[in-house]
């Protein structure tokens, strides 16, 4: 591998046509032979490294500072300290790990019903291009959608009200667990689709004879689908389960939009903490630390969870 | 829920009952948002919400007298496609290496890959506004480019590497005998054969790119770089709050180019959105 990683991520660009070109058509050396796939494979590492390492090295610099705009004052592993005491990175860690815990049970359940009684429908094709709409909005746009039906436009009040659920207005940013709940609405109803389209084509491409054996046996469709087909497709679902989980975690746009963690930090995910932290308090430095301590959380996470899921799905 | 055996009829009903349930789920709020994308503002936010709004086009036209609504369409198109012509132009030799080639180091190089995947933006978020601060690529629509490329390399290399790593192993073979040089062989031989995943991989990485809302959020600040995704969140009128019907139609505009893409990438979309895992 070229060890001149550049700071610059636009140097890894430029770097990547000339490195292809250079390579001779035909009879090479051995030691150019031997390199070769390590000259392919070097523009891209070199432009992740630029857009991962690099910054993964100024975070844990910068975390070793107070930053007040251009004053940097060294403290140590001060703001480690006092983010470990702080009770609102900790309600932040615990909010990401309840919406997002309960966000991806439900999608998850839901995907796997409707692939269960889709994938074998002669309307498959519909059913798949009509489940997708929500997907294919933009996050940001299905935020205000959800923030005009909850908040703003008081639709969802309308219609409980109208089923006799409620008997007047929601605020559903006065209650924690509704602000939560409306985050988690929006999440499951546009990403619900990214495990119902894999579930789909796992299904699909499973083996029809076992179940139809099954089947034949006179076994009940909830015992073949928990018995049969559920095991078979484990690697996907742990494969799409780990990378919904993954985005999940990352959950930004939702809260920025519709909550801004609102009521009393209730909402406030990881990323939305950092956020706060860097770029409305331009506490840059403490911002950094959060960075980098969720940077290791994700660091242990890739390396066991996902490792795995991907190591089983690849075959 | 676990009756011993069901005829086939009762499970049809079911079956649609449960299919349809979800189908309206997905419809309804869509349906209901395309209508406030075309009402005049009186009737978005209201006492009582409106179901069944008068037709109007005030939304377009704030869009086209207040906002420059083609340049914010502009940025988009010129970051994400830079940033998709980036990622081939990375990723098609990567992953022809991480296919193909056998050498030390190539499942850890692969798992690095994939691993930057998972890297919450949040993370990298203030170093990276520091970084395109440094160089004087704040509010730039070329800084967004570089960011987007970034952010689907992963995603791209990997699914590209699982369809190079489908194509027989003897059309190469049969190719080099000829005494075809490994790039030739690549552009004249692999890329053609996993032209579908080359595409699919590009319409995944557009459509991340055109929804990226937190690097966009904090490198753009003017109408320079504003993108589709997050021009959205500025559309407020002041005092007179945010202007839903704008937001609504503008989330169409976006919609319709990305629901014709995904139509055409159907099939190997499942494929796509699990990085090769899955083959659907």
């Amino acid at each position: 591998m070229r060890t001149d990683a550049p700071s610059v991520p636009a140097e890894g660009v430029a770097q990547a046509t000339p490195n292809r070109r250079k390579a001779p058509p035909r009879r090479r050396s051995p030691a150019l032979r031997k390199a070769f796939p390590y000259l392919l494979v070097a523009p891209a590492v070199i432009y992740l490294l630029a857009i991962t390492l690099y910054p993964g090295i100024f975070a844990i610099y910068q975390s070793l500072f107070v930053v007040r705009f251009v004053n940097w004052t060294w403290t140590g592993l001060g703001n480690y300290q006092a983010i470990l005491q702080d009770r609102e990175f900790w309600a932040a860690l615990g909010n990401t790990a309840i919406i997002g815990g309960i966000s991806l049970t439900l999608q998850t359940c839901i995907a796997l019903a409707l692939a269960y009684f889709a994938y074998r429908d002669p309307f498959i094709r519909g059913w798949r291009i009509l489940y997708l709409m929500p997907m294919l909005f933009m996050p940001s746009a299905v935020a205000f959608l959800w923030k005009l039906a909850f908040n703003d436009g008081r639709v969802i009040s309308d219609m409980l009200i109208g089923l006799g659920l409620v008997e007047a207005n929601v605020d559903w940013l006065g209650n924690v667990w509704l602000a939560r709940l409306t985050l988690i609405v929006a999440d499951v109803w546009q990403w619900t689709p990214f495990l119902f389209i894999i579930f789909v084509a796992a299904l699909q491409g499973q083996d029809q004879e076992i179940e139809e054996a099954a089947r034949l046996d006179g076994a009940s469709w909830p015992s073949i689908f928990w018995n049969i087909s559920l095991p078979m497709m484990r690697p996907v679902i742990v494969v799409a389960v780990t990378l919904r989980g993954i985005d999940i975690t990352t959950m930004f746009t939702n809260v920025f939009v519709m909550t801004q963690g609102s009521p009393g930090g209730a909402t406030e995910t990881m990323s939305y903490f950092i956020y706060r932290q860097g770029f409305r308090m331009f506490n840059f430095g403490y911002a950094s630390a959060a960075s980098v301590l969720m940077l290791i959380m994700t660091i242990i996470i890739a390396q066991t969870v996902v490792k795995r899921a991907f190591h089983s799905g690849k075959k | 829920m676990a009756k011993p055996r069901k005829t086939r009829g009762e499970s049809l009903v079911l079956r649609y009952a449960v299919l349809g349930t979800w189908a309206l789920i997905c419809l309804l709020p869509i349906l209901w948002f395309l209508s406030i994308g075309f009402r005049p503002r009186t009737e978005v936010i209201t006492p009582e919400p409106i179901y069944f709004p008068t037709f109007s086009l005030d939304a377009w036209h704030l869009l086209v007298s207040d906002w420059p609504i083609a340049q914010y369409l502009r940025n988009s198109i010129i970051a994400v496609a830079g940033s998709v012509v980036i990622d081939l132009i990375l990723a098609i030799p990567a992953a022809y290496a991480l296919s193909r080639y056998e050498f030390k180091g190539r499942e850890d190089i692969g798992f690095y890959i994939l691993s930057t995947r998972m890297m919450a933006p949040a993370i990298v978020a203030v170093p990276i506004f520091f970084l395109f601060k440094t160089v004087g690529l704040l509010d730039s629509v070329w800084a967004l480019m570089l960011i987007y490329a970034a952010i689907n390399l992963s995603l791209v290399t990997w699914i590209i590497r699982s369809y190079m790593l489908d194509i027989p192993k003897e059309l190469e073979d049969a190719a080099r005998t000829d005494g075809a040089s490994d790039l030739r062989i690549l552009w004249e031989i692999i890329i053609p054969a996993c032209l579908p995943g080359i595409i699919t991989a590009a319409v995944i990485a557009a459509i991340f790119a055109i929804n990226e809302f937190l690097f966009t959020l904090l490198i753009a600040s003017t109408a320079n770089a504003y993108t589709m995704s997050v021009a959205l969140a500025n559309f407020t009128g002041g005092s007179d709050g945010i202007i839903y019907n704008a937001i609504a139609l503008v989330s169409f505009i976006a919609f319709v180019p990305i629901l014709i893409l995904v139509i055409l990438i159907q099939k190997h979309l499942s494929r796509g959105l699990t990085m090769g895992a899955v083959k659907g």
